[in-house]
């Protein structure tokens, strides 16, 4: 299911990044790669910060819908 | 011989602090990510001829922003001696992604194990020798914050660099016998494929660069590939290797690449990464309150509240009052005038250095000691991690006016000053969005605007407390309507940018970065006070003390009514006529604004002081309406003096932030459509302040009436009208300039 999907405080393991241009690959850069686990630290209106890797990432609602847990 | 090294790394990971520390220059830091937006150049201390270049932050060197591609472009192109990758030791294994790709490019590197200290605190281990043996490069452990270990790199940097050098002469001379490739990071069907590609290319690269081409190649990165310029049997034959590879692995080729090097990097930290669990780092104890769906706006506007009205009105006023009054009003030009008549010079020259130099430029530096403590809390601001948050917390407003959270962090640091502002949209990745950032930056009041709002606020408002405010939510507004009329047109329709950004952890703003940051400042506000400042008040004096008398002969004007300045300001003035100010001390201030914003209120200085010798007008007491009657005789009304005030505000900001400007937009259309459409959306918006404002305070309805009428009906037609239609731009088109 789609990382939006998730709420405040869950954990998921990433599966991939749907679509195929050059915010899939700066979001893999950024560590959502097949098999990194991922949780949310907070969310507002659809909007996420997440910890994957180690870091604190910002995405909006459009991005957490591409990537699937 | 000169030494190249380059400085590279995750954004955020403390390059610019490193770079600092080994080239003893300050350039400026913060803690969100790209800061550094183009590369800076230094010298290596205690070393001779080693250059030192600071890159922008990247996280892969697949281009994605604009720093990507300075950053790449450098390593790729310049191919300097050595390559420190700075590695952010608290966040080790997504840092280590970039630090694998370095190694590819064909460049020595050494690992620069960064913020060991704070690696240590938590208690986490780093076995930094089995590192290096596996990653094959030298690894320092350091801390660029507080100094530890940086001689022991620049002396490894140093050597590594100078070992290149020779080895790349003998590899030149024996180009034929070097091995294709290097390395087996990836899964075996992939370096299969990544052998055979190199060998398929060996013809068009040089052995240090074969393996970062056939990767590129692989990945099919277009902007790698052009600088190859491959035949067309070559390219074709490569793709079906690509294409065979990606069916064996079921995924695209990029894809396979960065999965497949994240899982290389995750070998290498379980072999030598120790971590302590924690459940929630104290960074994530603060942002569960400020970036909290209910406490996040209220915690924001509390910040602010704190920033602009401590530093604008209170603790900022109370010095600057301190120093107009005792300082510059009292202690300087009264005694300088005395003494220089006492000693015999002439009149006009003790009238050019009283009223010219210290009253314009006086005028201006009574206000140096607000502005440090409007820039000491944007130093705070900027230091502590609480930007990006910032960032995160006005993606959602933003949205709704078609620009991305991003876009807020250049208009906050367009408030202490416009130029380092408008470098900050370089961050926002998509054209369009960075171009209206661009345009719309300045219209926020910077540090410069601040004299001018105090003096009109002091002279014709009573001082009302709320002018300051009703500044900043002007430029805000201005923003705002910006934002939602030009989405609809062609060149800025489609979706804001999506909002990807890294919070960096929280981290006490350190007294160095914020005291650099005031210095800065303090140095840049005196560089222009010896300069602009002066040579604008010097010319503004002899404007308005020369001119010509009643039989047309040029000498010392007998009063303002005949001097060149009175000429040259009425033959403009009539512009400004609509606005509520069309006399000419007015016109004349605008248009020497443009030189630097202080300069307005300097040309009040003058001016003012000229026409009476012994009240040398100073900003002394800006709460005291009758010293400042002089200014005040100048507009027709309070009405007048705000629509001076917001078209100033909003209008073209000085040069130095047009140069800006120019620089960033690229593109001389662009640097003129911009500053066009400041001017005259300044000139709108006065003239809709004070023709409605007459208007309404029963003036009766008169042309300039029906004039605002129409332009109000215009704006709201823009920003309310349906979108158009228009065909979508290629996405990829869009997103690099």
């Amino acid at each position: 299911m789609p990382l939006a999907f998730l709420k405040s405080g869950e954990t998921g393991v990433v599966k991939g990044v749907n679509g195929r241009d050059d915010t899939k690959r700066f979001l893999e850069s950024l560590g959502f790669v097949a098999g990194a686990p991922v949780s949310v630290i907070s969310e507002l209106s659809g909007n996420m910060i997440l910890s994957v890797k180690d870091t604190r990432i910002a995405l909006d609602r459009g991005m957490a819908r591409r990537i699937m847990v | 011989m000169e030494i190249t090294i380059a400085l590279a790394g995750n954004p955020n990971s403390g390059k610019t602090t490193l770079f600092n520390a080994l080239t003893g220059s300050s350039q400026r830091v913060g803690n969100w990510p790209g800061v550094t937006v183009d590369k800076k150049v230094g010298k290596l201390k205690k070393y001779k001829d080693v250059a030192v270049i600071d890159l922008p932050g990247v996280y892969s060197l697949s281009p994605y922003t604009l720093e990507e591609v300075v950053s790449r472009d450098f390593l790729i192109n310049e191919k300097p001696d050595a390559v420190i990758n700075l590695v952010d030791g608290t966040n080790i294994e997504r840092n280590l992604f970039l630090t694998t790709q370095l190694l590819d490019v064909g460049i020595p590197v050494v690992v620069a194990l960064n913020m060991m200290d704070a690696v240590k605190k938590a208690g986490d281990r780093i076995d930094t020798e089995k590192l290096s043996g596996l990653l094959g490069c030298p690894v320092a452990e350091i801390s660029a914050l507080r100094g530890d270990g940086l001689s022991d790199l620049a002396r490894i940097a140093v050597e590594t660099a100078q070992a290149q050098s020779k080895t790349t002469k003998s590899a030149e001379a024996s180009l034929a016998a070097a091995p294709a490739v290097s390395g087996g990071r990836f899964s075996e069907p992939t370096e299969t494929a990544l052998r055979a590609l190199a060998e398929l290319i060996r013809a068009y690269t040089s052995p240090e660069t074969r393996r970062w081409y056939a990767i590129k190649l692989f990945e099919r990165d277009e902007k790698a590939l052009a600088l190859l310029g491959l035949p067309a049997t070559v390219a074709a034959e490569a793709e079906g290797l690509i294409a065979l590879c990606e069916e064996t692995l079921d995924d695209s080729s990029e894809s396979i690449i960065t999965g497949e090097a994240y899982v290389y990097v995750s070998r290498i930290t379980d072999a030598c990464v120790e971590k302590v669990q924690v459940e929630m780092s104290a960074s994530d104890k603060i942002d569960a309150i400020v970036t909290n769906r209910w406490l996040g706006i209220p915690v924001f506007v509390a910040a602010m509240f704190v920033v602009y009205f401590v530093s604008v009105t209170t603790v900022g006023t109370f010095v600057t009052d301190f120093t107009n009054d005792m300082v510059i009003g009292g202690g300087i030009q009264a005694p300088l005038a005395e003494f220089l008549l006492s000693v015999g010079t002439a009149e006009w020259l003790t009238g050019l250095v009283v009223d010219g130099i210290v009253g314009g430029v006086g005028a201006v530096v009574g206000f140096l000691p607000q502005l440090l403590i409007l820039f000491f809390f944007l130093a705070i601001l900027e230091d502590c991690g609480y930007m990006a948050r910032v960032a995160f917390l006005m993606d959602r407003v933003f949205r709704k006016f078609g620009l991305s959270g991003k876009s807020f962090i250049p208009l906050l640091i367009g408030t202490g000053c416009g130029v380092p502002g408008i470098m900050a949209a370089r961050t926002i990745e998509q054209r369009r969005d960075r171009r209206m950032t661009i345009i719309t930056t300045t219209f926020m009041p910077c540090g410069a605007k601040l004299p001018m709002i105090a003096l009109i606020a002091g002279a014709l408002l009573q001082n009302a407390w709320w002018v300051a405010p009703s500044a900043y939510f002007l430029g805000f507004a201005s923003v705002v309507v910006t934002g939602v009329m030009l989405k609809k047109t062609k060149p800025f329709a489609g979706d804001p940018a999506p909002f990807v950004m890294e919070l960096p952890p929280y981290h006490f703003p350190t007294a160095s970065n914020i005291g650099h940051s005031m210095l800065e400042r303090a140095s840049a506000f005196a560089k222009k006070a010896a300069t602009v400042y002066t040579l604008a008040s010097i010319l503004v004096w002899f404007a308005s003390s020369f001119g010509f008398d009643g039989d047309g002969a040029f000498g010392m004007a007998q009063d303002l009514n005949s001097s060149v300045l009175y000429y040259i300001g009425n033959s403009f003035a009539w512009i400004f006529s609509p606005l509520g100010f069309g006399d000419w001390q007015p016109a004349v201030a605008s248009v020497m604004g443009l030189a630097a914003k202080e300069d307005v209120v300097a040309v009040f200085g003058i001016l003012t002081s000229i026409g009476d010798a012994d009240a040398a007008f100073s900003l002394a007491e800006t709460a005291d309406m009758a010293a400042l009657a002089p200014v005040a005789a100048l507009f027709s009304g309070p009405l007048a003096a705000y629509a001076f005030l917001a078209f100033n505000l909003l209008c073209a900001p000085c040069f130095a932030a047009m140069n800006t400007i120019r620089q960033e937009m690229r593109n001389p259309r662009w640097t003129l459509a911009a500053i066009g459409y400041e001017c005259g959306f300044a000139y709108v918006v006065a003239l809709l302040i004070y023709q409605f404002g007459c208007f309404f305070g029963g003036r009766g309805f008169t042309a300039g009436t029906a004039a605002a009428c129409v332009l109000l009906a215009a704006l709201l037609f823009l920003m309310f009208r349906p979108a158009p239609k228009y065909k979508k731009e290629h996405p990829h088109a869009a997103s690099h300039s």
